[in-house]
């Protein structure tokens, strides 16, 4: 199965055929050859359950199914695109980061307080991440959108990587995050370093930062 | 360097100073401390630098590991410093090794209309300064006799022996607003190197998406 190609560092092209379906980013198209059809979706292969939780969660981003017989070239905003392969392994990422991927892929909502209880809904409310993260899991490829292009860190037992909130992208393995905060007394009076709060990434695994603290 | 836009240190116990909310990761024991209102400039430097409206915000970073280090995507280039001066505008900084000093210097007239103020960072001393550039920045050598004007919003930092002069190309089209956007340069003469950006800064630093 041919897989996704960048074209360049902002503009991805991806092919559609049978078996081949992806789903991407609503009005995320640039340009195709061939008979490719758009069709809007709100279950996006994860059902009515699905897209309903989706829904509540607040992690709906508009997306499209892509089918038909031809190739795709998506981009964003001119963000960095990063294609991500996963081989039977789960991503977790933003919903609103997720550019394109395949149809093959399940794709789900994971409550953060799923992972570390009310820490983990904390975590959710200061880092501006909402309360709930898309997940990933499957064969097949899937593309992250980012700004300033995206740098991996490897997360290793005894080996925690802390990353800032705004930059934090997306992450898979076996990872456990945990907010971290480095408040002194200095912060209190508004005069801190601007490093308050950081993602404490504990683990095996990989981690997907930006160069920027931009949200998208 | 961990590709064109990130800025990855390793620490071994040292200091070193960046850019107030830089960090974007970090592996290993860091602390983060924001300089005092002096900035290691003393007192006098502290209220020059008020005045003169340069006002940058750094913070320490004191650890063991690697910190990595990015603001809005812009692209990070490394000069190193063998005991001579770079000046650079406070917001193209974003990381210096510990034993560089920084202070303020003034520069007169052309601040004003460039909008960038009277003053400039002085960034003197043994060691190495990360710059921010919209895009990649290119280094371009002034030499003796052959003067190089540069627009100001695309100017990031110079360093050597060089003069600067402000040079207006206003003539009457300009009054009626008819003018190519070009009317005012800033002129290096002398010898050295001033280091650019492929980008006018409008609106500050940061790019848009």
């Amino acid at each position: 199965m041919p897989g996704y190609s960048p074209v360049n560092s902002k503009l991805l092209q991806v092919p559609v055929g049978p078996g081949q379906e992806v789903y991407s980013k609503r009005g995320a198209m640039l340009a195709y050859t061939g008979a490719v059809r758009f069709a809007p979706t709100t279950t996006a292969g994860a059902g009515i359950g699905g897209a309903v939780r989706q829904r509540m969660a607040g992690e709906s981003t508009p997306l499209m199914h892509v089918t038909g017989q031809g190739s795709v070239m998506f981009g964003h905003h001119g963000l960095h695109v990063e294609v991500v392969d996963l081989q039977g392994d789960t991503l977790y990422v933003e919903a609103d980061r997720l550019l394109v991927y395949d149809a093959s892929l399940q794709s789900g909502t994971m409550f953060l307080g799923e992972q570390g209880g009310l820490s983990g809904v904390v975590r959710g409310q200061m880092t501006g991440q909402g309360l709930f993260t898309t997940t990933l899991t499957g064969h097949g490829s899937c593309a992250l959108l980012s700004h300033g292009g995206v740098v991996q860190l490897p997360v290793q037992p005894g080996r925690a990587v802390y990353v800032d909130p705004q930059a934090y992208v997306a992450h898979r393995g076996q990872i456990q995050n945990k907010l971290h905060t480095a408040l002194g007394l200095r912060d209190l009076i508004g005069r801190g370093s601007g490093e308050g709060f950081q993602l404490e990434l504990t683990g095996q695994g990989v981690v997907y930062v930006q160069a920027s603290e931009r949200k998208l | 360097m961990n590709g064109p836009r990130m800025l990855a240190v390793d620490l071994m116990g040292e200091t070193i100073r960046a850019l107030n909310g830089s960090m974007v990761a970090y592996e290993g024991q860091m602390q983060f401390k924001r300089q005092g209102m002096t900035g290691g400039e003393g007192l006098m430097g502290a209220v020059r630098r008020r005045v003169a409206g340069e006002s940058v915000t750094l913070m320490e970073i004191t650890g063991q590991g690697t910190v990595y280090l990015a603001h809005e995507a812009t692209e990070v280039n490394l000069v190193p410093l063998q005991g001579d001066t770079l000046l650079v505008e406070s917001e193209s900084l974003l990381a210096l090794d510990g034993q560089l000093r920084t202070g303020v210097q003034f520069t007169g007239l052309r601040g004003v209309t460039t909008g960038q103020g009277l003053a400039t960072t002085k960034v003197e001393g043994h060691g190495t300064v990360a710059i921010l550039s919209d895009g990649p920045a290119i280094a371009l050598e002034v030499v003796q006799g052959q003067p190089l004007s540069v627009d100001p919003q695309a100017y990031v930092a110079h360093r050597g022996q060089l003069q600067q002069d402000f040079v207006t190309d206003v003539n009457w089209r300009t009054m009626l607003g008819q003018g190519s956007g070009e009317s005012f340069q800033l002129r290096f003469s002398g010898h050295g190197l001033v280091y650019i950006q492929p980008a006018e800064r409008g609106d500050g630093l940061g790019a848009e998406v």
